[in-house]
């Protein structure tokens, strides 16, 4: 029977982001992040190595999954084995309790939200990490973050802080000229910021064999909305290229977990930017945390104040409003993806195997 | 009640041109720092851009305050946006661009700020008391001041004193502040206090209603000041009490006892109150303190409506 709830979702395909500037600052302005949670989405719940015979606990939203491996092939579980089906069975596990999982990319994936939904093609692209995953282990990690996942990726995704927060890692605000681009679909926010004659990066100034005083600099930042994952892709000449994937997992609404690859097998073997740089991510981290973890309580209820912005934020203003659009239609009962976030980005973020 | 007070959220040589500084009033996160003339400012420690604390941030040659997060600058004095640097361009922002500002005044060594612009300002001290030290006391801001008018021993210790439960006068209200003085001993062998005809010192607590700011004068009995100090409690996040505090031993003191005050910190502020002494002390000043704080409250904002 065809009743109205049914015909809702169909009903406006629009563009999410509205035109009209008063309607897209109302949005901006009414970010509550902890109060959304996204569902019908894949979340790279761990390493694959840190997968084995032996399981390990991980939680999107609180909701415990438990991960381990049967004749190689993971399996993602609502209950510990030693626990035995639990009569408070959620809805996101099938009959045995069991959630549906894939391995790609070096991760095993969890589908949080209704077990029918799931399907590959819901799996985010993500270029520059082989499919099968093999990336040595040096070069992947975990970080932890006491702040809500959303205002993890909406500090990512504004670079500006990188000039002031990490500029003894990657350099300082001096350049001669900044342009900031931003590309969205329903699903997907895409930032590119290019930067002409930075100042150099100190990490690659001191271990990447980089001379020179400053660099043209490339940096793309995508995050895959639902699945609360980024990339982070930056292209420096002179200087090597880095291509770090930088999921923030939501294990509650106020703390993430960054099982991070930051993938330097495109650095020669002898140059030692590629052993320094995945470790940069544990002072990197720290000093986002000093600003994420006050911030994240401030941003815990509704505030009567608006944020003010500068025109730097399209980026984090339009992560907002479209975080915010998919929360509303899932609220209305509609969980279909209107954009395909398997679909090839390799040309969108600039990556061309290198 | 915190808005229309003036506390003295810092010592001056707590803030410097260096480092910005985070203090409390309440639930109101504030920074201090110095500008480039050594004027202390005071914002509100919440960036209007991105809510992180500006207390993170730097100081500029300037004089002006930069958040850490992303740089936004801002000027003490208004609160003012003043620059963005990633803009790379000369430009004025709205009025709106700007921090919470608060007023800030420097006087006898504290740093005061009033979290409400239109309250006059206290008439500045004739001098700066030369010890100082600020303690971080989990009690809160009203029990403290209890703490002080019942038994001063639970908060603060006179080197070679000992507090006696015994009044020379009661609390009361004395030109708009409350006023005790309570009798002492030395921690010398003598009589036993309830056995003692006469105590050879007194305290006197002198406290402002509002803020709680307590002027302390030790004196023998011949009248002879020997310690004074102000102590000064702020209402801090989760009920933790802040309390900075100056003092000054006077040069002629005489008296063994009195002497050997010098030996060492004469004033010690306790950062820690014992709980157990505390839930067993019985009120007794704090009884005539709490009502007259009542009243008085009532009485001034009787009178701000009338005026
Ligand atoms: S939060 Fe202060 S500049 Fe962004
Ligand atoms: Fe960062």
């Amino acid at each position: 029977m065809l009743d109205i709830q049914d015909s809702i979702p169909t009903a406006d395909h629009d563009d999410p982001i509205s035109s009209d500037p008063r309607t897209f600052a109302a949005k901006v302005n009414s970010w509550v992040p902890h109060d959304i949670v996204l569902k019908d989405a894949w979340f790279p719940l761990a390493h694959s190595t840190s997968v084995g015979t032996k399981p390990v606990r991980r939680a999107i939203y609180s909701q415990p999954f438990f991960l381990w491996r049967e004749s190689g092939q993971p399996v993602a579980s609502e209950f510990h084995p030693a626990e035995g089906l639990s009569a408070s069975k959620s809805e996101y596990s099938d009959a045995q309790g069991r959630y549906p999982v894939m391995e790609k990319y070096g991760f095993v994936w969890g589908w949080f939200g209704n077990p029918a939904n799931a399907a590959p093609q819901h799996l985010p692209d993500i270029p520059y990490l082989p499919e099968e995953g093999g990336v040595p282990e040096h070069m992947i990690g975990t970080v932890r973050f006491d702040c809500c996942a959303p205002l993890s990726l909406e500090n990512l995704i504004d670079l500006t802080h990188a000039d002031f927060l990490h500029a003894d890692v990657v350099g300082d605000e001096k350049m001669d000229k900044e342009t900031v681009e931003v590309f969205h679909d329903s699903e997907t926010i895409t930032m590119v910021r290019t930067c002409v004659n930075k100042s150099v990066a100190p990490v690659m100034k001191w271990f990447g064999g980089v001379r020179s005083d400053v660099q043209q600099v490339r940096q793309v930042i995508r995050i895959y909305l639902r699945s609360h994952v980024a990339m982070a892709y930056g292209r420096f000449s002179p200087g090597d290229n880095v291509q770090l994937f930088h999921p923030c997992v939501p294990e509650t609404r106020d703390r993430t977990r960054l099982d991070y690859v930051m993938n330097t097998t495109n650095v020669k073997k002898r140059n030692p930017f590629r052993y320094i740089m995945p470790t940069a991510s544990y002072k990197v981290s720290r000093q986002d945390s000093s600003m994420t973890s006050p911030q994240s309580p401030r941003y815990m209820r509704p505030e009567a104040r608006k944020d003010l912005h500068s025109p730097l934020d399209e980026a984090g203003q339009k992560y907002r409003v479209l975080m915010l659009a998919l929360a509303e239609r899932q609220a209305r009962g509609d969980f279909e993806y209107r954009d395909d976030v398997s679909a090839d980005c390799s040309e969108l973020i600039g990556y061309d195997g290198t | 009640m915190t808005e229309a007070v003036w506390w003295a959220v810092a010592r001056s040589e707590e803030i410097s041109k260096d480092k910005p500084v985070n203090v409390d009033i309440g639930d109101q996160p504030i920074v201090l720092w110095r500008d480039s003339d050594g004027i202390v400012r005071a914002l509100e420690d919440r960036c209007p851009h991105r809510r992180a604390p500006l207390s993170l941030g730097c100081v500029l040659g300037s004089g002006m305050i930069q958040c850490g997060y992303h740089g936004w600058t801002f000027d003490g004095a208004n609160g003012q946006l003043v620059d963005i640097p990633n803009l790379k361009s000369e430009r004025k922002f709205p009025p709106v661009y700007r921090a919470r500002a608060f007023g800030v005044t420097e006087s006898g060594g504290f740093i005061r700020v009033c979290l409400d612009a239109k309250t006059p300002q206290p008439a500045p001290a004739e001098e700066t008391l030369p010890l100082s030290g600020t303690e971080n006391v989990a009690l809160d801001h009203d029990q403290y001041i209890n703490a002080l008018f019942d038994d001063p021993a639970l908060v603060i210790g006179i080197r070679g004193v000992r507090f006696s439960p015994y009044l020379m006068a009661e609390l009361k209200e004395q030109d708009g502040r409350l006023v005790l003085e309570r009798s002492c001993q030395w921690a010398s062998p003598h009589w036993p206090a309830p056995f003692s005809s006469d105590f050879p010192i007194t305290l006197k607590i002198s406290t402002d209603p509002a803020s709680g700011e307590s002027d302390l004068l030790l004196r023998d009995d011949q009248f002879n000041p020997l310690l004074r100090a102000t102590l000064a409690p702020v209402p801090g996040a989760r009920g933790v009490t802040q309390v900075r505090w100056r003092a000054k031993l006077e040069a002629k003191r005489p008296g063994l006892m009195a002497k050997a005050m010098g030996l060492g910190d004469p004033l010690t502020v306790h950062s820690h109150v014992d709980g157990a002494a505390l839930r067993v002390q019985k009120p007794s000043a704090s009884i005539h303190a709490v009502e007259l704080r009542k009243e008085i409250a009532a009485r001034t904002e009787r009178q701000e409506t009338a005026a």
